[in-house]
C-alpha cells in the first residue's frame, strides 16, 4: 500500500497545493515588509491580531456540554478547576436543529452529543454559580436563542449584558448542508443571524455574536482553502446584509471573529491563519471601508479537527492534538479547543478533557513557543505558502461570488455538492493512502491488539431521557396564555420583515416559550411546516391569510 | 444478473454524513445501485422505502449511539412486515462489542472503523445473493 511519502510523488500540502522540497530567498523576493506583513497588531495583521508582548498565549478551553444543563454545569466547574480559562459549550443534535428534547426524533439523542438546551430555565441551570461577566462563554448553539437566553439571564442576575464576553456561532449559509440543519429558508436564516448581530452590537458590545464557524463545515472533508473561502463568503454575505440595513461597518466590525478548523498539515494550517488575518484586514479596510483598526484585526479561535482523528489506536489522537496545538500556538490564535482522543466515539469524557487541557498547558508553558510573536514569520516556506493560500482563497471567493446570488446558489444545492465532493475526495484519499493516516492506512494493527485507551474511549452513556418527562412538566407549569401571546407576537413580527426579531424572541424566552416552539412559529411565518418532520402539531393556530 | 440494490440511511438526528456518502460511493463504484435516503429517518420510513423499492440490503450509517436503540425497532418492524431484507450497520462508533450485540439482535453484519471497503462490498454481495436464493 502506498503511504503517499515515496520520493516519486509530487510534493503537495494537504490542500493539494504543489510545494518544493526547499524554499529560498527568491521565493519571497520583492515583498515589502510593511505592506504584506507588518508587525503583529499592525495592518495587515498577517503576523498577529495584537501587538507583540501584549497578551501571550491563548484562552485554553475544551469542548463541553453533555446531558442536561445541570450535568453540563458540573462539567464546567470540573474544567475550570483544571485550569480552563473560558467555557465552550455545544448543543446536542436536537438543540442544534431547533427541536425540543421531547420531539419524537430526539428521543435516543437527548444530551448524547452535547447539552440539551431549549428554554430560559435551561440557561439558568447551565450557568448556575458561573459569574456571567467574569468567564468568557463561547457557544456552538443556535445564535439568536442563545443571545436571548444570555441577555435575559444577565438581567435576572443583575449583571450588565454589556460586560459579558464570549461568542456564539453563526452558520446561516451552510447549516442545512452540513451538521446543523434547522430546516428554515435561507432568507429567515440570514435575518435571524443579522438581527442577533445587530442587537448584540448595541446591547452586548463585548460579546462576539458574529462568530463565523468554518469548523463544522470542514468536518465534511473540505480542505483549508475551501474552508476559508466559504467562511469569507458567509462573512461577506452577513456584512452586506448588515450594511444594507444602514449599520456602520465599525459598529459591528470589531466583534467579528472566526472559529476555524486545524487539520494535520502543520505549516499549511499556520499559513492559513496568517493569510486569513491579512485577507480579513484588507477586506474590511479597503472593500468595506472600516476605519476603526479593531475592525481590521480579526480574532481567531480554533477547534482542532475531529475528522483528522481516528477510532483506531485512540492514543495516537493525543499526539495529533499536540501537533495541532503547537501549530496554532505558533500561528498566534486567541482561543483553542483540542479535539480529544475519544472524539471518534463520543463527546469528551472527563479523562479526555484532562488530556486535552494538559496538552494545551504543556504546549504553552513548557515549549515556550509563545514568548516571541509569530515565530514563523520570515520563513521562506511559510511566507510563500501564506501568499499562495491567500491567493487561492481570494480566487475561490471571486469565482463563487461571480456565480450570482448566494441564496439561490445555496438553494440550488451548489454548496451541498461541494461538500459531498469533498467528502468523497477525503474518503478516497484515505483508501488510496494519499492522505496517510497512522493506524488506518499505514501502521495499522489487528483489532484485538488495539487496546490502549480503547476501553475509556468507547465508554458509553445513556441519552438523558428524563429530559422528556421534565419537558412535559415544564410545559404544563407555564403560564399558557403568556406563552401563546408571546408566540403570536413572534409570528406577527416575523411576517413584517422590516422588524428585528430579537425583541420578540427575548419576550418569548422570558415568557417560557421553548426554542422548538419559537422556531416552529418562525418556520410557519415563512410558509414552512412548523415541525420539519411533520410529527408535532403547530405551536399556534393561524388562519391562512397570506 | 440483477444489480444489487442497497438503501443507505442515517437514523434519528445524527447529522454526520461523511461515512454514509463515502459508503454510497464505494458501493456504486462496485456496480451496485444505491438509494441514498440521507439524514433524518425513522425505522418506519426506512422499512417502507426498503419494501417499496424492493432493495436487497438496508445499510444504516451511524456516528451517534442512536442506532443502538433504533436497531430493535427496525428489526421488529421488518419482522412485522414480513420483509426479508438483511440489515447492515456501519460507522466509526461501532465497537467490536456493539457488533456482537447487533448480531444477536438479528443485524446481518456490522462494520466498524477498521472495516475495509472490499470487505463491505463482499459482505453486501453475499447477503444480496443469499436473499435472491430464498
Amino acid at each position: 500500500m502506498s503511504t503517499g511519502t515515496s520520493d516519486q510523488d509530487a510534493l503537495q500540502t494537504e490542500s493539494r497545493i504543489p510545494i518544493q522540497p526547499l524554499y529560498r530567498p527568491a521565493d519571497v523576493a520583492g515583498k515589502e515588509y510593511e505592506a504584506v506583513l507588518g508587525d503583529p497588531g499592525a495592518f495587515p495583521f498577517t503576523r498577529g491580531a495584537r501587538p507583540a508582548g501584549t497578551r501571550r498565549g491563548w484562552i485554553h478551553r475544551e469542548l463541553s456540554g453533555e446531558g442536561d444543563p445541570r450535568r453540563s454545569n458540573e462539567q464546567f466547574k470540573y474544567l475550570l478547576g483544571l485550569g480552563q480559562m473560558g467555557l465552550d459549550v455545544i448543543g446536542d443534535t436536537a438543540t442544534m436543529g431547533l427541536l425540543d428534547p421531547d420531539h419524537p426524533f430526539a428521543r435516543h439523542a437527548v444530551g448524547t452529543q452535547g447539552v440539551s438546551i431549549c428554554c430560559l430555565d435551561d440557561f439558568r441551570e447551565l450557568y448556575r454559580e458561573i459569574p456571567l461577566d467574569r468567564v468568557s462563554l463561547s457557544h456552538s448553539l443556535p445564535a439568536i436563542f442563545t443571545v436571548a437566553g444570555l441577555y435575559a439571564l444577565a438581567l435576572e442576575r443583575g449583571v450588565s449584558p454589556a460586560n459579558m464576553r464570549g461568542s456564539v456561532i453563526q452558520s446561516p449559509f451552510f447549516c442545512e448542508d452540513c451538521g446543523y440543519a434547522v430546516h428554515m429558508p435561507f432568507a429567515l436564516r440570514l435575518r435571524l443571524a443579522a438581527d442577533a448581530i445587530e442587537f448584540s452590537a448595541r446591547e452586548m458590545p463585548k460579546f462576539h455574536t458574529f462568530l463565523e464557524d468554518t469548523y463544522y463545515i470542514s468536518e465534511n472533508g473540505i480542505d483549508a482553502v475551501e474552508e476559508m473561502a466559504l467562511g469569507f463568503i458567509e462573512v461577506r454575505g452577513l456584512i452586506r446584509e448588515l450594511l444594507a440595513r444602514g449599520l456602520d461597518i465599525d459598529s459591528f466590525g470589531p466583534r467579528i471573529a472566526i472559529l476555524v478548523n486545524c487539520r494535520m498539515d502543520f505549516f499549511e494550517e499556520v499559513a492559513k491563519i496568517r493569510a486569513t488575518r491579512r485577507l480579513f484586514a484588507r477586506m474590511m479596510r479597503d472593500e468595506f471601508g472600516a476605519k476603526d483598526p479593531r475592525s481590521w484585526a480579526v480574532n481567531i479561535s480554533v477547534h482542532t479537527s475531529g475528522l483528522s482523528l481516528t477510532a483506531q489506536q485512540p492514543v495516537n489522537n493525543i499526539v495529533r492534538g499536540a501537533v495541532q496545538a503547537l501549530a496554532m500556538a505558533c500561528a498566534g490564535v486567541q482561543a483553542l479547543e483540542v479535539s480529544t482522543f475519544d472524539e471518534a466515539f463520543r463527546t469528551p469524557s472527563p479523562e479526555a478533557h484532562i488530556v486535552g487541557l494538559r496538552t494545551q498547558q504543556v504546549v504553552e508553558l513548557e515549549s515556550r513557543v509563545t514568548q516571541v510573536a509569530d515565530p514563523m514569520g520570515g520563513s521562506y516556506y511559510v511566507e510563500s505558502l501564506t501568499d499562495e493560500i491567500e491567493s487561492r482563497i481570494s480566487e475561490m471567493i471571486g469565482r463563487i461570488e461571480g456565480m450570482g446570488d448566494m441564496a439561490k446558489l445555496a438553494d440550488s444545492g451548489f454548496f451541498r455538492r461541494m461538500f459531498d465532493e469533498a467528502t468523497e475526495r477525503h474518503s478516497r484519499a484515505l483508501i488510496d493512502g494519499t492522505l496517510p493516516k497512522v493506524g488506518v492506512n499505514v501502521h495499522a494493527v489487528a483489532d484485538e491488539e488495539d487496546t490502549l485507551l480503547r476501553e475509556v474511549a468507547e465508554r458509553k452513556f445513556e441519552p438523558s431521557r428524563e429530559r422528556i418527562e421534565w419537558m412535559a412538566a415544564y410545559r404544563a407549569g407555564r403560564d399558557a396564555r403568556a406563552v401563546e401571546q408571546a408566540l403570536r407576537g413572534l409570528y406577527e413580527a416575523a411576517l413584517d420583515t422590516s422588524q428585528s426579531l430579537m425583541p420578540a424572541v427575548i419576550a418569548g424566552t422570558r415568557a417560557g416559550a421553548t426554542n422548538g416552539e419559537m422556531a416552529g412559529v418562525l418556520r410557519m411565518a415563512y410558509g414552512r411546516p412548523a415541525d420539519p418532520f411533520g410529527v408535532l402539531s403547530d405551536p399556534i393556530a393561524v388562519t391562512a391569510s397570506a | 444478473m440483477k444489480r444489487v440494490k442497497v438503501l443507505i440511511a442515517i437514523l434519528g438526528l445524527d447529522q454526520h454524513e461523511v461515512g454514509a456518502v463515502a459508503v454510497a460511493r464505494i458501493l456504486r463504484d462496485a456496480g451496485m445501485e444505491v438509494i441514498y435516503a440521507g439524514r433524518f429517518n425513522l425505522p418506519t420510513g426506512v422499512v417502507k422505502t426498503a419494501i417499496d423499492e424492493d432493495v436487497d440490503v438496508i445499510g444504516i450509517s451511524c456516528h451517534s449511539w442512536e442506532y443502538l436503540y433504533y436497531a430493535d425497532e427496525l428489526m421488529e418492524l421488518l419482522r412485522k412486515e414480513q420483509a426479508e431484507v438483511p440489515v447492515v450497520v456501519g460507522g466509526s462508533v461501532v465497537t467490536p462489542g456493539d457488533a456482537r450485540e447487533l448480531k444477536e439482535k438479528g443485524i446481518a453484519a456490522a462494520f466498524g472503523p477498521a472495516s475495509r471497503p472490499e470487505e463491505m462490498v463482499q459482505s453486501i454481495r453475499e447477503l444480496a445473493a443469499a436473499r435472491a436464493a430464498t
